[in-house]
């Protein structure tokens, strides 16, 4: 317990604002958070390509999402949202999505 | 010196490590212990639940409502783009101003604090808050009901700046541009855009100050845009510019973001898509029970104060109903200090519950136009609106 302690205000420390005295400079730092996808086929292109735009918990905290939902959102990221990723690699992307992380239909 | 990949293994503490730090300084609800939320503590937040750390999205626990006015460190965080400011210099930074308008301003912070000075109280929620209560699901940001907060917001009036610049002849609409910014140039930047009308209304406020202090970054630092009554998509975070427009503004994040659909509930039949779609705007009713938490274990014929929260798009609630005998019969609540229409309201609700058992408490609120709540969750397929009366079991021994 008191190492967890200890670890909250080293956090708090590194972490909270910084605005230098008699100056208008105003700087935080953010924290890294690490998010480690499941294993499987496609994941190592998922990694790559979608960690671009956004950190991968944007893929962990989906609900297990339809065949049709992944479909629909690996098309948003590309023709909305402009991710220049080939139409191979989408493929083997929303593979990887549906499996891993899908509601199975 | 502790290494990044040290510092991050650390700062991003599962639920285990955090709860119990927190249940040692005795401010963690008992539901957390149960749950697989993530909590991190960004810069100026305590440890808010992280839906996504890049940009983040923070969600704030229940708990932490039983306030009035939430705490700045309380306040959940939603940025869109991966590149958010993390420092801005005030002696550089300028508030541009142009477009159909008879000068071009470039405001800096001494500028803005020359306008008159408005303050006032307003729920800031997003549009997705309670995604993650659909059904069926949706993708999008799966918050629960913590993408809330009341805060006391203060700034210049939008119409004053506007009246300065000069708006000429012609002008259809207004759009608020900040310092986020895409992670790719083929990335849609985040600009919003409110009717002219709308943005000269008197309580549209360019907010510098959130509960008396300067914003937190991860809220808007210099300055955001404050559209009480209205969901926070509009409410633009790091003003940079601001541009008066001769025709309908509508890029990607006015449309085909952001949108509701062209009815009266802003809804369709669950799974299925809307013909027409409008930008999403007003704030549907809500009201939570904030205390007893969520599976709360009470003592019987011990009285307890049910205490929750209630608000709505811009006009005043009315009233707030509760039962604790999940819907079967009601009782108006006490409602708390009144902090005008666009605050939240507090209520109380006084009960001494005589059998043991489980019991279900339910508040609805009606605002002073009739708007209430629904007794089902309405859907829409983007996730938005949610505002059904909502049940809290709690357990009595």
């Amino acid at each position: 317990m008191k190492s967890i302690f200890a670890l909250v205000v080293i956090i708090l420390a590194i972490s909270f604002e910084s605005v230098g005295a008699g100056d208008n400079l105003k700087t935080i730092s953010l924290p890294q958070v690490n998010v480690e996808l499941r294993e499987g086929d496609g994941k190592a292109k998922t990694v790559t390509l979608c960690a671009v735009c956004h950190s991968l918990d944007y893929i962990t905290t989906q609900p297990a999402l339809t065949r049709a939902q992944w479909t629909g959102t690996m098309n948003k990221m590309i023709k909305v949202m402009g991710a220049p990723i080939s139409e191979e690699d989408a493929g083997i992307i929303t593979g990887y999505l549906t499996k891993q992380y899908g509601s199975g239909n | 010196m502790m290494s990044d990949q040290d510092l991050s293994r650390r700062t991003f503490l599962k639920v285990a490590g955090v709860t119990a730090a927190l249940a040692a300084s005795g401010g963690v609800p008992e539901g957390l212990f149960a749950s697989e939320k993530r909590f991190a503590r960004f810069p100026e937040k305590t440890d808010l639940i992280v839906l996504t750390s890049r940009p983040p999205q923070l969600e704030t626990p229940m708990s932490h409502f039983r306030d009035l006015i939430t705490p700045n460190e309380s306040l959940f965080v939603r940025w869109h783009l991966a590149n958010i400011p993390t420092s801005v210099d005030l002696n550089t930074w300028r508030l541009k101003v142009g477009g159909n308008t008879e000068k071009e301003l470039q405001l800096s912070m001494e500028d803005l604090r020359k306008f008159e000075k408005v303050t006032y109280t307003a729920v800031i929620q997003c549009s997705g808050n309670s995604r993650s209560f659909f059904e069926p699901r949706v993708a999008g940001g799966q918050w629960e009901h913590g993408a809330m907060g009341n805060v006391t917001w203060s700034g210049a009036r939008m119409k004053d700046i506007l009246s300065m610049a000069g708006i000429k002849a012609g002008s259809v609409d207004v759009s608020f541009d900040g310092l986020d910014r895409p992670p790719l140039p083929t990335v849609p930047d985040f600009i919003k855009s409110l009717a002219i009308d709308k943005a000269t209304e008197d309580d549209i406020i360019i907010a510098y100050e959130m509960n008396g202090v300067p914003l937190t970054m991860l809220n808007g630092f210099p300055a955001r845009l404050i559209v009480p009554g209205w969901y926070a998509t509009y409410w633009v975070k790091a003003l940079s510019e601001i541009v008066v427009h001769t025709k309908t503004y509508e890029e990607f994040w006015m449309k085909p973001a952001y949108r509701i659909p062209d009815n009266a509930c802003g809804c369709v039949p669950p799974g299925t898509t809307p013909k027409k779609t409008v930008p999403i705007h007003r704030m549907t009713t809500r009201s939570f029970v904030i205390a007893p938490a969520e599976k709360a274990e009470l003592k019987k014929n011990v009285p307890v104060e049910i205490m929750g929260i209630a608000f709505s798009g811009g006009y005043s609630i009315r009233d707030v109903i509760v039962s604790v005998d999940a819907g079967k019969s009601w009782r108006e609540a006490s409602l708390g200090d009144d902090k005008g229409r666009y605050s939240w309201r507090q209520w109380f609700f006084p009960w001494r519950p005589q059998k043991p058992g489980t019991y279900t408490l339910m508040a609805k609120a009606t605002n002073s136009i009739g708007e209430s709540q629904p007794f089902e969750g309405l859907w829409n397929p983007a996730g938005y609106l949610w505002n059904k009366v909502e049940k809290t079991p709690v357990t009595v021994r």
